[in-house]
């Protein structure tokens, strides 16, 4: 089918870009080759997208890109510093290897927290190690006095089996004075 | 190899070590099988100023109570299970029922009852250090009065 000229001249600016299809383009060139108007116009189409292009390229030349650049290369670097200022504060926290020690460092002090009690007492460096501590003591309706006596690190429960025993015998000082039940 | 890959084994590494150093501190927690139990029972009184030498490793702790004269009249010793009463004869028809109850952050808890036939005395639950010791004293015996020296140590 064979194209008329209205149909060609709407179509003669796509054509010449290369923006029609193989078979269009084929058809627009016998057409234009035939028809002397549509030659003409293809010609005239030509002169002004040259005068155009040499205008842009003329103008382009003249435009100074120099401080667009550097704006922007000025804009890149800062991105730059801010983003390794970012991971330098978060790296330590996610980078894998140092969270591997991490972890374990971390259960090995709470474990030390939890042990140390046991493990300072037991062998003797805590301050009540060595002075027996009375939990619970029952008289039975007997007076008793309790001392705790650190320097010599001894520890006494005293009886007082009555009132009269008391009287008869010599009631130890230190139990009288210092002792509380 | 990426620091990725090399996590599980260092997770692993850490762990093995984790457990290595944990494991003796579990093992000093396990109660050591039975304990022996020592009582010693002193005459103390003002008839004299004798110090019975052997009870010489006590002077300083005996010295608290301020009697001159200490003498030792009788001591017992004694291998004890966990949990199980272990009694003691006492000059003048008395008697200590010692039970030990746990051994827990380095140190034993026992349960003590003195009797006198089968009247209670007194009953307390002490707490003491592995080779530790207290005393418990005041029942009046021969011009005196009795002073049991309790003494407990894990084999």
């Amino acid at each position: 089918m064979t194209m008329d000229c209205e149909s060609v001249r709407r179509t003669l600016g796509a054509w010449l870009d290369g923006e029609v299809s193989e078979k269009e383009s084929r058809e627009i060139r016998a057409h234009v080759e035939a028809c002397p108007s549509c030659r003409a116009e293809r010609s005239r189409l030509e002169r002004l997208q040259f005068v155009l292009r040499a205008a842009l390229e003329e103008g382009a030349s003249k435009v100074t890109f120099e401080s667009f650049w550097h704006g922007i290369e000025r804009r890149i670097s800062q991105g730059r510093v801010r983003h390794r200022e970012f991971w330098d504060w978060l790296r330590p926290v996610i980078l894998p290897r140092r969270l591997a020690w991490a972890i374990p460092v971390t259960v090995v002090c709470v474990l030390a927290v939890l042990f140390a009690e046991q493990f300072f007492f037991g062998l003797g460096w805590g301050p009540r190690s060595n002075v027996a501590a009375v939990e619970s003591i029952d008289g039975h309706g007997f007076n008793l006095a309790l001392l705790r006596e650190s320097e010599t690190k001894t520890t006494v429960i005293w009886l007082f089996e009555d009132e009269d025993e008391e009287e008869d015998e010599p009631a130890p000082e230190a139990a009288s004075t210092d002792a509380s039940l | 190899m990426n620091r990725l890959q090399k996590l599980p084994r260092l997770t692993l590494l850490c762990s093995l070590l984790l457990v290595g150093l944990s494991a003796p501190l579990g093992a000093a927690e396990k109660a050591p099988q039975g304990l022996h139990l020592r009582i010693g029972t002193i005459l103390a009184s003002n008839e004299s100023e004798d110090f019975d030498p052997k009870l010489s490793r006590m002077k300083n702790q005996l010295e608290v109570i301020k009697y001159s004269s200490y003498r030792l009249i009788k001591e017992e010793v004694q291998k004890v299970q966990w949990r199980l009463n272990a009694v003691f004869e006492v000059p003048g028809g008395r008697s200590l029922v010692i039970l030990p109850q746990e051994y827990r952050n380095q140190r034993l808890a026992l349960k003590v009852r003195l009797l006198q036939g089968d009247k209670p005395l007194v009953d307390t639950t002490v707490r003491l250090r592995n080779r530790g010791y207290f005393l418990l004293g005041g029942p009046a015996h021969e011009g005196g009065v009795l002073i049991l020296s309790i003494f407990a140590m894990t084999p």
